[in-house]
């Protein structure tokens, strides 16, 4: 970053030419408010809600009411407050979810890439291994992983990692088959550049436009999969708030209190539509065809 | 160590190359075979190949399509892709280094510095993600120990070279017109002042009016850079404007070689031959173009003796069963034709020769 002084009075930097154009669209700034928003709450949590008293403590006088002015989404079963719930749920759930993708993209990409760039040998051993993950239901395969390590935060973020894997390695793979063979992977190899240097630096970058979009949506899967093991009691245990696990509790409340389902439901969806918004912009802005 | 004694042992066995290019030959391509592998068939590219280049020499290889150009050019810098290409023999020596010896390591450090390629098409040889100047700079990156700062300088350096003003560094290739690009792409080959420029086909991709720049600015930096040059095309009239000797191939081998002057004003070849017939002159007025009637041979099946006795008016049973050898003809050009061997009489095709074009 210390280019960007520098080059200042000559062109903006290539950071800053990202940020003009995504500044453009204006869908992906609605996404990028909200998504600030959501985060600066999960952060400063603390400070508006009370964890002991509003989080965790149980009140049944309290239980299953409306929204009013005192709670505004209402309460829960045991008299929770479902705001409170849902701005302490954002710091379980975003934090895991964002470090799933990033594990799964990383890795995932990475893999697809080699199989799409290296031999046919190579090609097929990585791509078989993923072919058997892709065959075992995910949340079947999350058992099963969180079921022999333990249950733990960690080892139910890793089991969800290693099912988002496959399908980013596939996704990878197919658009490192099309980039590897335009001629200036060519007249990259031509100017003496290695293996490595040819995947990272002019291969990705060209695909980045699928990941992107790929890490986007699968993020919202991420926050189901938390939920749905939190549900069977793999994942975080019940008195810790979490979006997921509101979301199936509050289920069988549905008829007589939706609100207890229907606003962490919202918190999902409104973050999950807020990265896909922030997701095709930043698409857009990264490629430099549709610049201006 | 070990090279230099492979090349001095590796000289004398083969057939004795024109003295006149001898002494400093940078590029020496001897015997080289290369094919291409599929499922169904074996596709017999370069068949046996004799080249040198020598230093601040520039050489047109000149040939229809399919004649196995680019496959030759790709092999001097082991870009074959692999499956399904293969060098099947041969040798290929630049300064004194054998390149189908050369380990990868050795391959990378070669490629760009020492020996760079400008591919046909610049629309699709520029990576669109990253601006032209750190694609050159990439290049310098590469080979030279530079901080950041001076390889931006001397990318910069590149871009006024060809004569694209520094201010546009920053911008990306898209926003260049094709005869831009490829004062870029040729920025790029240029940026580590290499020994030899591989150019595939440099002007094809152009419109006729940009190609004259282009050719220009790479006679400018030739003389310039004294750098040597293999021109690959099918355009003769490209050749004549840029190159100091010509070398026409047909299916995967030379079949005439020698100075512009030689081979313009006496070619030797029927082929050669029937390459200057279709080519309209100012001077004659034509009532009709005389192409050469036929097809190159199916590269899966060349026929046993020459490969043009299909297509050669000239021909006898001779051709068809004896491969001819390439033959000295006066000065430096040499031929490959059973007739100028002397295998048999063809006094048309020697009426032809002595006419000229």
């Amino acid at each position: 970053m210390t280019g960007k002084v520098k080059n200042k009075n000559k062109k903006k930097s290539q950071a800053a030419a990202v940020w003009r154009r995504l500044k453009k669209n204006k869908m992906a700034v609605l996404g990028l408010i909200i998504l600030a928003i959501i985060i600066f709450f999960a952060v400063f949590a603390d400070v508006f809600f009370d964890y002991e008293t509003l989080v965790i403590q149980q009140n049944a006088s309290l239980k299953l009411q409306p929204p009013s002015a005192e709670h505004w989404l209402g309460t829960d079963e045991v008299g929770r407050d479902i705001l409170a719930r849902i701005v302490h749920g954002a710091r379980i759930s975003l934090p895991v979810a964002f470090a799933t993708i990033a594990i799964a993209t990383v890795v995932g990409g990475l893999l697809g890439a080699i199989a799409g760039y290296g031999s046919r040998r190579v090609d097929d051993v990585i791509m078989r291994v993923m072919d058997i993950f892709l065959a075992i239901p995910s949340i079947l395969l999350s058992i099963a992983l969180v079921s022999a390590m333990g249950t733990s935060v960690t080892n139910m973020m890793l089991a969800i990692s290693i099912s988002n894997i496959p399908p980013f390695a596939r996704i990878v793979r197919s658009a490192v088959l099309t980039i590897k063979n335009e001629e200036y992977i060519e007249a990259a190899r031509a100017i003496g550049a290695s293996d490595k240097r040819i995947i990272l630096k002019h291969i990705l970058p060209n695909c980045m436009a699928p990941i992107i979009v790929q890490a986007t949506l699968s993020i919202a899967g991420s926050i189901l999969a938390i939920a749905s093991l939190s549900f069977i009691g793999l994942g975080i245990s019940p008195p810790t708030p979490e979006w997921g696990s509101m979301v199936s509790t509050g289920r069988q409340y549905f008829r007589a209190a939706w609100w207890v389902c229907a606003f962490p439901g919202l918190a999902i969806m409104l973050t999950i539509l807020s990265l896909n918004l922030l997701g095709d912009g930043l698409r857009d802005a990264l490629d430099p065809k549709l610049k201006n | 160590m070990e090279e230099k004694k492979q090349h001095k042992t590796a000289l004398p066995e083969k057939e004795p190359i024109p003295s006149a290019q001898a002494p400093e030959a940078l590029l020496d391509i001897r015997g080289l075979r290369v094919e291409y592998h599929t499922d169904e068939d074996v596709v017999y590219a370069v068949n046996g190949l004799d080249l040198t280049i020598g230093k601040g020499e520039s050489l047109g290889l000149v040939g229809e399509t399919g004649a196995g150009k680019t496959t030759t050019a790709l092999s001097v810098l082991r870009l074959i892709a692999d499956p399904p290409g293969k060098i099947m023999g041969g040798e290929i020596w630049f300064e004194g280094e054998d390149m189908l010896q050369a380990k990868p390591a050795r391959l990378r450090e070669i490629r760009g510095s020492k020996i760079s390629v400008i591919f046909q098409d610049p629309m699709t040889s520029l990576n669109p993600v990253y601006s032209v100047g750190d694609q050159i700079a990439e290049v310098i990156h590469q080979h030279e120990k530079c901080s950041k700062e001076e390889g931006r300088r001397k990318a910069g350096d590149m871009l006024e070279m060809v004569g694209i003003p520094r201010a546009r560094y920053d911008e990306y290739p898209h926003q260049f017109s094709g005869g831009m690009k490829q004062r870029v792409v040729i920025a790029m080959s240029i940026a580590c002042s290499p020994e030899l420029i591989l150019a595939d086909e440099p002007t094809t991709a152009l419109d006729v009016t940009i190609q004259a720049q282009v050719l220009e600015l790479m006679n400018e930096l030739k003389e310039k850079l004294r750098t040597s040059l293999l021109l690959i095309t099918h355009d003769l009239g490209v050749v004549a404007q840029v190159c100091d000797r010509v070398a026409i191939m047909y299916a995967g081998e030379i079949v005439e070689s020698g100075t512009i002057a030689e081979v313009f004003d006496h070619p030797h070849h029927p082929y050669t031959i029937g390459l200057f017939g279709s080519i309209p002159s100012l001077d004659e007025t034509a009532e009709k173009l005389k192409p050469i009637q036929g097809q190159m041979p199916d590269p899966t099946e060349l026929p046993e003796g020459c490969a043009f006795a299909p297509r050669c008016p000239y021909a006898t049973e001779a051709c068809r069963t004896h491969k001819p050898e390439m033959t000295g003809v006066g000065g430096t050009q040499m031929v490959r034709c059973l007739a100028h061997q002397g295998v048999f009489e063809s006094p048309e095709l020697m009426e032809e020769v002595r006419h000229g074009r």
